[in-house]
């Protein structure tokens, strides 16, 4: 293990040629793998181009309000006769756009202090720890709404750094115990021994070696954050400033009463359907990347 | 006893330090919510013609604390109320204490919630075991997919599709309330039924959403137990099949009760969506209602309520754990 | 239920693993006999099929693996490789006893022993259970435990040699005459080894027992076996009486294995280990002689037939090199 990781430049190049076909034959094993991967990048394409595609302000037709599912209209309309199809598109980029934003927030605050945490030990680790464990405590859903009389997430980005700043002890907590797995096999003391700097070791050893664990506690939380803020606009605590899913699921609900008639059944269906799909994709992702970076299940 | 005297008051200072910090963090989102609702409260009570104290008593006990004086005082006056179980007063049901309409709210949370954890926990369980001992069959996997798909799905959206089927598609289960309006509350055939028929959708949802965790972590569970020497051990010995089932069931369930005694400090907070979703009038739907009709004692009390119920759920969990297995219970250099 | 000590006759037993690179032999073509009354020794490196070869005298080979051929011979019982079912479920425990490694945890964590045994007699349809719980605490105070507080106890409340005594205990409560003891000594501390050594040939004398010792430390079979076996790469190489083998070995292996010991008296460079590794069950030559890679002795033919075990007295040998050397 220590030798692999310790004899990095040289063999570097081919290791990540033979990582990259690793990855190719851990995605050809399980076809369902390929489509996850697919799913992700579908839904990052049309976050980010999406909109492209749409006028800023998305034609409305008072007389066609609620249609039902046609040709030309997929998932029918809404409350003001525009297309959902267009509404899902065009309010994918707040949910992704804030996703993103929570993601390196979790992950930035997660493996530093993680690492900070099981690096030093102590009594600074204890009192991180218990901070984090206080945090996984408190309920976050309530939290999320009592915050929101106070802060109104007019814009994605605040709302990613808010559900970042919440949501990173999953992935402190997991990088803390990787480092100190990795401490207990007396890796970080041989690295010392050839004389090795701590930024060299943390940097060039530690994260490279925990990467996948990082990454797959990342998309657990990006999946949390999505759920969280979709959730939020639902439940109707904060103003509708952005088009979203949440607001498109609330306006079906409380507005069009898709608990009572059909009629905006499609309006509801078609957010529903989108976050469905994500959550596939992300955990036909996960479930691929486990076996990529599970060293028990690549050997043979 | 000594380790377990140990270990409660451990979990019980550092229950009282959760309770005290989401006090704290009600008592300074109450008092920094834009616009300064206490303060005009206060402002309109003298514009009606109060003489300053009887405003400033009134606002006082509607949010525990006065818009007057230090920082340091409010809060001060704020905890103190606090610790007198005083959360203010209602500005949605005038003239009712907080903890009255809290009272009343968490029936209706407590019940469904109650119901549906200890149903998805028995078919979980049960199932869970199915899906170990199969797991390399086809019925193992169909039961370990439908759980990874079921834990990964949140709630509200399983609440929504569920709505969409039993109350819009095929209006068979009503999503109105507790009960029908018609009916005289009481213990009569008509309003029980009544009731059952309201509290299913909640029940079988919020079963739904937290079954597919429990057959996840019970397979697990019993995996790890089969892999366990003592199970080849009793094999070797010619132990019957039902006493090494027995061994197996006991030593894989045993870490799932904790998880069932965390989960039911969920109790009260646990099902915000699916209560607004079926208009069920429990703690959550309160909370969201006291946040848009900007109620903040009543929203401060709810949240209070929630965090307590965890907080109480986690050293109950550690009591109950050293309470059923003897390596707790006995082993003293564990720390 | 036999009174006696039984015979076992082990013959052509080969058991196999299923792997994704097919099915690979464990132990291949294996064939021994325990005589009635004696403690035998298997000797061998992890990964040599030992504790494979013990699990099959209770037709306990665990999936992936299986029986492939062979026969294992008890007397008064039959072939167990054809029991199955209840059948098989009684012969375990009341007519073969098993002991664990002391490492291993043997006993259900959340129950006192006691009740283990209770559980125990019930499988097993004892009438008398208080009989049993008295057998039980006669067998502890044989091996100097207080029976009464050892049955109150949870195995986490027990140290290492008190957990192998209680093992034993479970072995023989139910009057079994052959047992099977799987590393009775890895793990223990060099005091406790000894003790559980004296107890393993005390109670082998006094009830009258046919036993097998499994163990990778020949330390332990020169201490209490009568004849040793010594395995490798699945097969076995050499066995015979105990002294005879240590004192002249035939076999390259089991030269190498006593060379390899390090002497209290003489030269620490006199020890010299075992040039190489043990195969795995992947590495394991198919055809040839599975030592041959390692052997100092090693000729032509040892590369595509593998060696028979010729008897020569109450030695047995697998090896071209001696058995041609004796033979021509």
């Amino acid at each position: 293990m220590s030798t692999v990781i310790l004899e990095s430049a040289g063999t570097a190049s081919t290791m990540r040629r033979n990582f990259w076909r690793g990855v190719w034959r851990v995605m050809l094993r399980k076809p369902s793998r390929l489509v996850g991967a697919v799913i992700v990048l579908g839904f990052a394409f049309m976050g980010v181009f999406g909109p492209m595609f749409y006028p800023d302000l998305l034609p409305h037709n008072a007389d066609n309000i609620y249609a039902p599912m046609s040709g030309e209209h997929w998932f029918g309309t809404d409350g003001q006769g525009r297309d959902v199809v267009a509404l899902v598109v065009t309010g994918s980029r707040y949910v992704l756009l804030s996703a993103l934003v929570t993601a390196i927030i979790t992950v930035v605050l997660g493996t530093s202090i993680g690492l900070f945490s099981g690096f030093k030990r102590g009594r600074w680790d204890t009192v991180l720890m218990r901070l984090t464990d206080m945090k996984l405590t408190i309920p976050g859903l309530p939290l999320l709404l009592v915050l929101s009389t106070v802060w109104k997430f007019g814009s994605a980005v605040e709302m990613g750094l808010l559900l970042g700043l919440l949501g990173w002890g999953g992935v402190a907590r997991a990088v803390r115990s990787q480092t100190l797995s990795l401490r207990e096999r007396g890796f970080i003391e041989a690295a010392r021994g050839l004389g090795l700097s701590t930024t060299h070791i943390v940097g060039k050893e530690l994260l490279p070696s925990m990467a996948p664990y990082i990454a797959m506690n990342m998309l657990i939380a990006v999946t949390g954050a999505v759920y969280a803020q979709v959730g939020l606009f639902f439940l109707g605590v904060l103003p509708y400033e952005a088009n979203n899913w949440g607001v498109m699921l609330n306006l079906a609900v409380f507005g069009g009463g898709a608990m009572t008639t059909t009629a905006a059944l499609p309006y509801m269906l078609a957010p529903l359907l989108a976050i469905l799909l994500l959550t596939l994709g992300i955990v036909l992702v996960v479930d691929a990347m486990d076996e990529i970076f599970n060293p028990r299940l690549r050997e043979e | 006893m000594t380790v377990i005297a140990r270990r409660l008051a451990g979990h019980l200072a550092r229950g009282i330090v959760m309770v005290l910090v989401v006090a704290t963090i009600s008592f300074f989102i109450i008092r920094n919510i834009p616009g300064d609702p206490i303060a005009a409260r206060y402002q309109k009570l003298i514009e009606g013609g109060a003489s300053p104290e009887a405003a400033e008593r009134a606002t006082a006990v509607m949010y525990g604390f006065l818009p007057k004086g230090t920082l340091w005082q409010q809060y001060l006056d704020y905890m103190s109320g606090l610790f007198h179980f005083d959360l203010g007063i209602s500005v949605t049901n005038p003239g009712t204490p907080v903890t009255e309409v809290l009272a009343g709210a968490a029936k209706w949370t407590v019940l469904p919630v109650l119901f549906g954890t200890l149903l998805s926990f028995l078919v979980g369980v049960i199932l869970g075991v199915y899906a170990a001992v199969k797991r390399t069959g086809k019925l193992g996997d169909v039961l370990a997919v439908s759980g990874s798909l079921l834990h990964g799905v949140p709630q509200y959206v399983l609440a929504l599709l569920m709505g969409a089927i039993f109350t819009t598609l095929l209006p068979i289960l009503p999503s109105d309330g507790t009960a029908d309006i018609l009916y005289e509350p009481g213990f009569n055939a008509g309003y029980i039924g009544s009731l059952v028929e309201h509290a299913t959708l909640p029940v079988v949802t919020y079963a739904l959403a937290s079954y597919g965790g429990w057959i996840l972590a019970m397979k697990s569970s019993v995996v790890t137990v089969l892999g366990d020497d003592f199970i080849l051990a009793a094999e070797l010995r010619g132990m019957k099949r039902s006493v090494i089932f027995r061994y197996i069931a006991r030593n894989a369930i045993l870490p799932l009760f904790t998880i069932l005694a965390l989960s039911l400090g969920l109790l009260f907070g646990g099902s915000i969506f699916i209560e607004r979703i079926f208009n069920y009038p429990g703690l959550g739907f309160l909370l969201i209602d006291s946040i848009t009709n900007r109620d903040y004692a009543l929203m401060g009390g709810a949240f209070l309520l929630i965090t307590v119920a965890i907080v109480v759920a986690n050293i109950l969990a550690d009591l109950f754990y050293s309470v059923i297995d003897p390596r707790v219970r006995s082993t003293e250099e564990v720390s | 239920m036999p009174q006696e000590a039984p015979g076992v006759r082990v013959d052509g037993l080969t058991v196999v693993y299923r792997t994704p690179a097919g099915e690979l032999p464990a132990v291949r073509d294996v064939s021994l006999t325990l005589e009635p009354g004696t403690i035998t020794g298997i000797v061998g490196e992890s990964g040599s099929g030992k504790s494979t070869m013990a699990l099959s005298l209770l037709n306990a080979v665990q999936p992936p693996g299986r029986i492939a051929a062979g026969s294992v011979e008890i007397d008064g019982l039959g072939d167990v490789v054809g029991f199955a079912g209840e059948r098989l479920r009684k012969a375990r425990g009341a007519h073969i006893g098993y002991v664990f490694q002391a490492a291993q945890n043997s006993m259900n964590p959340l129950k006192t022993v006691g009740k283990q045994l209770l559980d125990l007699g019930r499988s097993h349809g004892v009438a008398d259970l208080r009989g049993l719980v008295r057998e039980a605490k006669e067998l502890l105070a044989r091996m100097g435990l207080d029976g009464a507080r050892v049955l109150d106890s949870y195995q986490h409340e027990l140290s290492g040699g008190m957990r192998q005594r209680v093992g034993i205990m479970l072995a023989l409560v139910l009057n079994a005459h052959l047992v099977v003891l799987d590393e009775p000594t890895t793990a223990l501390d060099m005091i406790t080894q000894a003790n559980i050594l004296k107890i393993v040939r005390e109670v082998h004398a006094e009830r009258g027992l046919t036993t097998l010792v499994i163990t990778h430390d020949i330390g332990v079979v020169a201490e209490v076996a009568d004849r040793l076996a010594v395995m490798y790469g699945g097969r076995l190489v050499e066995q015979g009486p105990t002294r005879q083998v240590l004192g002249s070995p035939r076999h390259p292996y089991t030269r190498g294995l006593i060379t390899a010991i390090p002497r209290l008296t003489g030269d620490i460079d006199e020890a010299r280990a075992l040039p190489g590794r043990p195969p795995t069950l992947a590495t394991v030559p198919k055809e040839g002689c599975v030592f041959r890679e390692r052997c100092p002795l090693r000729m032509d033919v040892c590369d595509t037939v593998d060696p028979d075990a010729v008897a020569d007295g109450s030695r047995i040998v697998a090896c071209h090199a001696v058995n041609v050397r004796e033979h021509a």
